[in-house]
């Protein structure tokens, strides 16, 4: 099958038209405005050490179809379940609380779409996000989430993202969560998949916090070997909100999360942890971004990544102060564990400040497991192969122990023994 | 010496300082005691001329001349010096280096001649052993990594480098051990001079048993509300601020 | 505090001392750039054939390539056709064979610069080749030097003296089409150094490169080759200063290190070029590329840089890493005021096992300016235990300056370890009225601040330069106290 030169070429075929007016308006726009993308390249600077791994073909352009089948996960709160992006109604439990409402793009009055249309896409980077463009120009459908103000949610929100890849194609979910003032929420977003033809999921989440908003937002990317995953995650911060955001993903032969933060209120807060494995011939690249724009605005970031075997793991952090953003605090961190001679693991932790008064620093390593801790492990008896899973889990512990949902804990825990019962053979 | 007449300063908006009165004479030592927030380090920063500090009202003199009109560095030279509480590191500046551009910059300022490297390393040598530090902090950066204690010596050294006519001393004595309590005291009494006058500000009573001051002054809620000898900080600390009816709950010591 | 900006506005503001223009005569190329004037420049030179073909070889690459576009620098298209690939004073019929016959009005010249060059007054262990626009006037301590075996002397005497080694290791480090400005170079270099330190000799004294640029509307596009033989060490140091002129000039240079098995070459560059005036009309296009190969097991380069001119800088000294336990070194200081712009790095590519590198950046921004620290750490997979320290800092000095640090890390190899830090600070209120509280200047607390921060930098510097750097400090920084 021939790939894909030009990305607009074949990824920009006719969606279906069960969306309100103004929301079809936001897409042909979109569409037009993506006229002769090109397809990234090396020297595509945001695609430098990932556009080898996108192997789009043009069979893959068609969105695949729904297909209702009720999600195998079960999970302790509500839950929305995406088949191929399409809303699953049946299979979901909506939230039956006060203050939040979950609403389909496709049931939207004239007076939401038309404001939802507004905002949807405000919250990236267009430049740096090709494929949230693309997105944008492709939903078939999508959630609107709203919190009112003082809203607490009860219980986390979960929003499963399942992919039926029995056929070429591709799943264009899209999420817009809007928090009102002092509103919290937990959401959780899990990608799955099954079959093995070869699928896209070009998916695309925004947050707005309004002030004093309290978001945690949790991912886990675990689809299979033939899905290729481009994720984008755009959040917009008002005054003294808090945004807190914990990903876990596992390699795949393609995996790419953009997570675009602007703080844009005085007092805004964020958190980015992450955590990636990677073994096999996979690939995942995380691209962050935090723009202080406004004063005494906090972020912390951490991210750590292990690549085993002849996979590819990449980071990408940038932190920008602008011009007016005195007192911005940020500091950003990423660990990485290189377990095999044949992975590669690149990282570029980037800094670009235009106020005097802030403090901001970044660090990032590169290295093996530390032999003196192997061979103290196993001075104690302990086999080599559990030393070395004791120790890489302990390079990532930290930041799994801090997820705030148990059963996600559990699941990321579960997969990443898999992936040490893979990696760390029995001697 | 120096003249405080109904000092007002705020900082940020906020009034800090509301109407200190103060006279000291050249060769007295006059102790500032006050609780938490009284306004005790609001008063050492306006006498050496942090901008922070917006005076609103009042005057300040040295030897008849309105301080208030000088720069920060001007009043330096002019015989102020201003033992910091928590001294701020300066890297990759070594200590010898910045106290020479000191020294010289006073030197200079009183038309003598500055001190070159070797004869104000010999100089520096010698104050470096009354304090009790260990020359080779000489050329470590200013403040950097010093402990507490370290950086507290260092103040002192710097005054009795620096030969002021008025030393204020801004809680000298907060983290010391018993020791170098006793070294920086020892420091201090050294300054004790006919022509310096002396300004200690403490929280606590026992740097007094040290240093013994000629007079006692109570700041509170930003003014200056009792006045007396010594017999007035071993009172405090037999009765706490709360005899005088100001609220402290850390008084004890 | 608002009057620590304040007085480092103040402090900044301060007149560039070299920018004066020797009136001199001088023969000058028309602007443009096309095949006769590599031709023309080619047979001025006397070069043998290899090095014309070379030359234009060079040029139809360029032709081919764009000017880059992805540094961290904002300017107007250059016009290549606006340039003189070629000026030289001019003198009597042959190279100047002592400094007897060199123009007295080019001694006054450098003499003026601090840098000397008659026999009396020459910087003591210091052989200075000193370059004015496209040509080499003077090489001083020539015959010291060629007792030792050490060859210093200028790269277009080596093109005719040494044809070999000039054939064997130019363009071996930095190929002719490595970059657009490497390929510009590779066609019209005019002049710059060339060393030679031959097995086992330690080079006596320090070499020296003084470049200056004069003439109006040239381009300046010098070349150095330094090759270290096996065991051998050179020390070698280059200036550059311009006049100040209202239009922007370029220097485009390339500069190349061979360091064979157990060589070490230490390459330390104060780099003052004319940085244009306080609006940011005029200043020289710095646009070098500068990579040494460790080709020999144990060998050592190091680069020291401080760089306070220029309107643009452009420079990346990198070390191929390939020998067994070679040692790649980076220093920087990158000074930058009213609206210059520097985007500067270094890249270490660890080929060998066991090589090593340290990056130690120290980049301050005041004014309007644009300081970017990008670097480029490489382990492949035959790095078994190879590591690098990286640390980049920055200084802000006023709020209408950017700071930027683009770390590019990339490893293949598990063994291999990389740490890297980057912090970002501004001179505090505390340590001004700290400062100040003991009598000290608020301009001289600045500059004394600043070299504070520079100082694991400049401790690399060789001795008299590195007084020579804290005072080049403390003349950019002038007017930046505000």
């Amino acid at each position: 099958m021939k790939s894909v030169p030009m990305l607009s070429g074949a990824f920009l075929q006719p969606a279906g038209q069960s969306l309100p007016d103004p929301l079809l308006a936001v897409r042909n726009e979109r569409a037009a405005a993506l006229a002769d993308m090109p397809m990234p390249t090396r020297k595509t600077e945001n695609w430098k050490y990932s556009s080898k791994y996108l192997k789009l073909t043009e069979d893959m352009a068609a969105t695949l179809p729904a297909t209702e089948k009720a999600s195998s996960l079960d999970v302790p709160g509500y839950r929305i379940v995406l088949n191929n992006g399409a809303i699953n109604r049946a299979d979901s439990q909506y939230p039956d609380q006060g203050g939040i409402t979950v609403q389909h793009f496709s049931d939207l009055d004239a007076d939401d779409a038309s404001s939802l249309a507004q905002k949807l896409g405000s919250t990236l980077d267009a430049e740096q996000t090709q494929f949230a463009q693309i997105n944008s120009a492709r939903f078939e459908d999508g959630l609107l989430i709203r919190l009112a103000a003082n809203t607490v949610l009860d219980k986390p929100l979960f929003i499963l993202h399942e992919t039926a890849a029995t056929q070429n194609g591709s799943a264009f979910p899209r999420i817009f969560v809007e928090a009102g003032t002092n509103s919290e929420m937990t959401l959780v977003e899990a990608y799955v998949s099954e079959g093995d033809s070869a699928a896209l999921v070009d998916t695309v989440t925004e947050f707005q916090l309004a002030d004093g908003a309290n978001i945690t937002s949790i991912r886990l990317t675990m689809e299979g070997e033939t899905v290729q995953h481009i994720g984008a995650t755009g959040v917009l911060q008002q005054r003294n909100s808090r945004f807190e955001s914990h990903c876990v993903g596992f390699g795949g032969p393609l995996r790419r999360h953009d997570l675009q933060v602007r703080l844009e209120g005085e007092g805004a807060e964020t958190k980015l942890n992450g955590v990636v494995v990677t073994q096999g011939k996979q690939h995942y690249d995380n691209h962050t971004s935090i723009d202080h724009v406004a004063a005494h605005c906090n972020s912390e970031e951490t991210y750590r990544n292990i690549a085993a075997d002849q996979s590819h793991a990449v980071f990408n952090g940038r932190i920008h102060i602008h011009q007016d953003a005195q007192k911005s605090n940020a500091d950003m961190n990423n660990k990485n564990l290189l377990l095999s001679n044949g992975a590669e693991i690149d990282t570029k932790p980037e800094l670009e400040i235009y106020a005097d008064d802030v403090k901001c620093a970044h660090g990032a390593t590169i290295g093996q497991l530390d032999e003196t801790s192997v061979f103290y492990l196993v001075s104690r008896g302990i086999g080599r192969r559990q030393a070395n899973v004791l120790l890489t889990m302990a390079f990532i512990n930290e930041l799994v122990e801090q997820i705030p949902v148990e059963a996600v804990r559990d699941t990321a825990q579960a997969r990443l023994n898999d992936f040490f019962d893979q990696t760390f053979q029995e001697a | 010496m120096l003249s405080i007449k109904n000092l007002h300063a705020s900082v940020e908006g906020k009034e800090i300082l509301k109407g200190i009165n103060l006279e000291i004479k050249a060769g007295e030592v006059h102790a500032i005691m006050g609780p938490n927030g009284s306004g005790k380090s609001t008063l050492s920063q306006v006498l050496a001329g942090n901008d922070a500090f917006e005076v609103t009202s009042g005057e300040v003199t040295l030897n008849g001349d309105n301080l208030l009109d000088l720069e920060t560095e001007e009043r330096a030279r002019e015989g102020i010096f201003l033992a910091f509480q928590y001294p701020v590191e300066i890297p990759g500046v070594s200590n010898l280096q910045f106290l020479r551009t000191a020294v010289n910059a006073m030197r200079k300022h009183r038309g003598e001649e500055e001190m070159n490297a070797a004869e104000f390393m010999k100089l520096a040598k010698e104050v470096s052993k009354q304090v009790d530090l260990d020359p080779a902090f000489l050329k470590r950066g200013v403040n950097e990594g010093f402990s507490g204690g370290e950086k507290k010596r260092n103040e002192i050294m710097q005054a009795l480098l620096l030969q002021p006519k008025l030393a204020i001393l801004d809680e000298t004595d907060s983290g010391l051990d018993i020791d170098a309590l006793q070294v920086v005291s020892n420091g201090v009494n050294a300054l004790r001079a006919e022509d310096r006058a002396i300004l200690m500000v403490t929280h606590y009573q026992r740097l007094l048993n040290h240093i013994v001051p000629d007079y006692v002054h109570v700041l509170a809620g930003g003014r200056i509300v009792k006045s007396g000898g010594r017999e007035l900080a071993l009172e405090l600390e037999e009765k706490g601020y709360g005899w005088l009816g100001i609220k402290d709950e850390d008084t004890s010591n | 505090m608002a009057t620590t900006d304040k007085e480092v506005k103040e402090l900044i503001k301060r007149e560039y001392e070299h920018g004066f223009v020797t009136e001199i005569e001088s023969d000058t190329f028309e602007p443009g750039l096309n095949e006769d004037v590599i031709r023309r420049l080619s047979e001025i030179k006397q070069e043998p054939e290899f090095m014309l073909e070379w030359r234009l070889k060079a040029y139809r690459r360029w032709l081919e390539m764009d000017e880059p576009e992805w540094a961290h620098v904002d300017f107007p298209k250059v016009d290549y056709d606006a340039i003189s690939y070629y000026s030289a004073p001019k003198k009597k019929e042959d190279m100047p064979q002592s400094l007897d016959d060199v123009d007295p009005e080019l001694l006054r010249t450098y003499e003026k610069l601090g840098i000397p060059l008659h026999e009396r007054a020459k910087l003591a262990g210091v052989a200075v080749d000193a370059v004015f626009d496209s040509v080499s006037v003077a090489t001083t301590f020539k015959e010291p030097l060629e007792k030792a075996g050490v060859i210093f002397c200028p790269i277009s005497e080596a093109v005719q003296k040494y044809p070999e080694l000039v054939k064997k290791y130019l363009g071996s480090v930095v190929p002719a089409g490595d970059n657009y400005f490497a390929a510009l170079n590779s066609a019209v270099f005019s002049d710059g150094s060339f060393v030679y330190i031959p097995k086992g000799v330690r080079c006596p004294m320090e070499l020296s490169t003084y470049f200056r640029i004069n003439a109006a509307n040239t381009g300046q596009f010098e070349r150095t080759l330094i090759i270290a033989e096996e065991g051998s060490y050179v020390s070698y140091l280059e200036g550059c200063t311009a006049p100040m002129r209202d239009e922007n000039q370029l220097h485009a240079a390339v500069v190349e290190l061979v360091a064979l098995d157990d060589a070490q070459i230490k390459y330390s560059t104060v780099q003052n070029w004319y940085p244009g005036d306080e609006n940011g009309k005029g200043g020289i296009y710095n646009f070098v590329t500068k990579r040494g190969a460790c080709i020999g097991k144990n060998s050592k380069i190091s680069w020291t840089q401080v760089e306070t001119g220029s309107a643009i800088t452009w420079k990346y000294p990198s070390c191929v890493l390939r020998g067994e336990n070679s040692v790649g070194e980076f220093y920087s200081v990158a000074l930058t005021h009213n609206y210059q712009q520097a985007d500067t790095g270094t890249k270490m590519i660890h080929l060998g096992k066991n090589t090593r590198s340290t990056i130690i950046s120290k980049g301050i921004s005041a004014g309007r300016s644009s300081n970017a620290y990008r670097g480029l750490v490489k382990f492949g997979p035959g790095a078994e235990g190879a590591r690098n320290f990286t640390q980049c800092d920055s200084l802000l000095i006023g709020d209408r300056c950017g700071a930027h640090t683009f770390p590019y890390i990339e490893s293949k190899n598990k063994s291999a370890i990389v740490e890297h830090e980057a912090t970002t600070s501004k001179v505090s209120d505390e340590q001004m009225f700290l400062c100040r509280q003991r009598g000290i200047d608020p301009e001289q607390a600045v500059s004394m601040i600043v070299n504070g921060f520079c100082k694991e930098v400049f401790k690399e510097l060789p001795m008299e330069f590195a007084v020579e750097a804290g005072k080049l400090l403390e003349v950019s920084l002038e007017g930046s106290v505000g």
